[in-house]
């Protein structure tokens, strides 16, 4: 007859300190997360759902704004580039007959070209000027995609054949 | 026919990310304005879109499925755990090719507007799905909890999705998938994204399918396990 009691540690191995201790572990983790989807939302979606004011509302805003720093977004009028040492100025246009004056720092993006959007970020020399200081270029590309055809000419009435 | 579909899931893989590649690198003419740099085209749209629609979609299904008693079942949280587990992978790799596309293009590596933010935030979430899937051991618990919270940060794919439409955006617009139906990308560019779109997706459920029987025999081996840490207490108790 044996003594069950007396012979056997039948006690069970210990778990639940190392579980514990690991489900502590993921809820820091969890808690980590948290505070990080937190901190993307305030950097990105709450401050800047609309990431860029385009030329026409910022120049009808121009007042409010002063020189207040924001993302002027608007199309670069065509022979206005003028490269400079310490990076280039050129004319925003709106959808309107509107135009702001840019002088960019910096080295433009390899796609900054004439006819292109482009969003500046920067300010208005005063709340009634339409010169716009810029410390940095974006590129704002369309989302059409169309094949070059280098060997392609180009008839005097503007198609190509 | 389900084991031969099975079978061919991984050459037909193989064959349609080779000849993107080879259609997206040395057939596809430059863009006209992008140049080559449009040859990101033919990956960063279909990673995102296998990121967001399919593995995302398929995790937050197949955990409307087990909470849905009459389909509960572990295959079901098992899909979308190991669905959720790809999605981290793909969300990256979003992140990434756009980082690689958007230096040359928009002249920055990253910018704080909707779409970019977004799809963080989606990283974030399914980060935080595989950490609470390790923050409880009772497999019913676990299962319910993550079915959950998948379901519910699925609204933010509608919220990516729109977000180019919604708010203004440095990220372009749709291209393939626009409001009013239109295309905008041309011939041959077209066909290659296309082609793109199904060999990453293909690659998705070829990856799903291998993680899937990993899982299960995980599963195994902890079940296994456990079963012989317990008889070999009751042989050391006897």
């Amino acid at each position: 007859m044996v003594d069950l009691e007396a012979s056997a540690p039948l006690s069970p191995i210990d778990p639940p300190a190392a579980k514990s201790r690991s489900s502590r572990r993921s809820i820091g983790v969890i808690l980590v997360l948290i505070a990080l989807v937190v901190l993307l939302l305030s950097q990105g979606l709450l401050s800047s759902l609309n990431y860029f004011e385009t030329v026409d509302q910022a120049l009808a805003q121009r007042g409010s704004l002063g020189t207040k720093v924001l993302r002027l977004e608007g199309v670069v009028e065509p022979g206005t580039i003028v490269r400079t040492n310490a990076g280039a100025a050129f004319t925003l246009t709106g959808s309107g007959d509107h135009h702001v004056f840019v002088t960019a720092h910096g080295s433009p993006p390899q796609l900054f070209q004439a006819n292109i959007p482009v969003v500046v970020v920067g300010h208005f020399v005063s709340s009634t000027s339409a010169y716009f200081v810029g410390s940095q270029i974006m590129v704002k590309h369309t989302s059409s995609y169309i094949a070059a055809h280098p060997n392609r000419v180009r008839a005097p009435n503007g198609t190509s054949r | 026919m389900i084991k031969l579909s099975q079978r061919l899931l991984g050459p037909v893989t193989l064959v349609s990310l080779a000849l993107t590649f080879w259609l997206g690198l040395w057939v596809t003419p430059p863009d006209v304005v992008q140049g080559d740099l449009v040859r990101l085209l033919y990956v960063h749209p279909p990673i995102a879109w296998v990121a967001l629609y399919v593995s995302f979609g398929t995790a937050t299904i197949a955990s409307c499925l087990y909470l849905w008693p009459r389909t509960r079942s572990d295959v079901m949280d098992r899909v979308a755990y190991c669905a959720m587990e790809i999605s981290v992978v793909f969300i990256a790799l979003t992140l990434i090719t756009g980082s690689i596309w958007g230096r040359p293009t928009w002249g920055v590596w990253w910018a704080w507007d909707a779409r970019l933010t977004s799809t963080a935030i989606l990283g974030v979430f399914a980060l935080a799905y595989l950490a609470l899937r390790r923050a409880n051991d009772d497999p019913a618990v676990r299962a319910r909890r993550s079915g959950v919270f998948a379901i519910l940060t699925a609204i933010n794919v509608p919220i990516i999705h729109f977000s180019v439409q919604w708010w203004k955006t440095l990220h372009q617009g749709a291209s393939v998938l626009t409001s009013n139906g239109t295309l905008n990308v041309h011939g041959s560019m077209l066909w290659t994204m296309l082609l793109g779109f199904i060999g990453f997706t293909l690659l998705f459920f070829w990856l799903l399918r291998y993680r899937y029987r990993l899982e299960v025999k995980r599963d195994f081996v902890v079940a296994t396990t456990v079963d012989e840490a317990l008889a070999l207490r009751r042989r050391e108790g006897v």
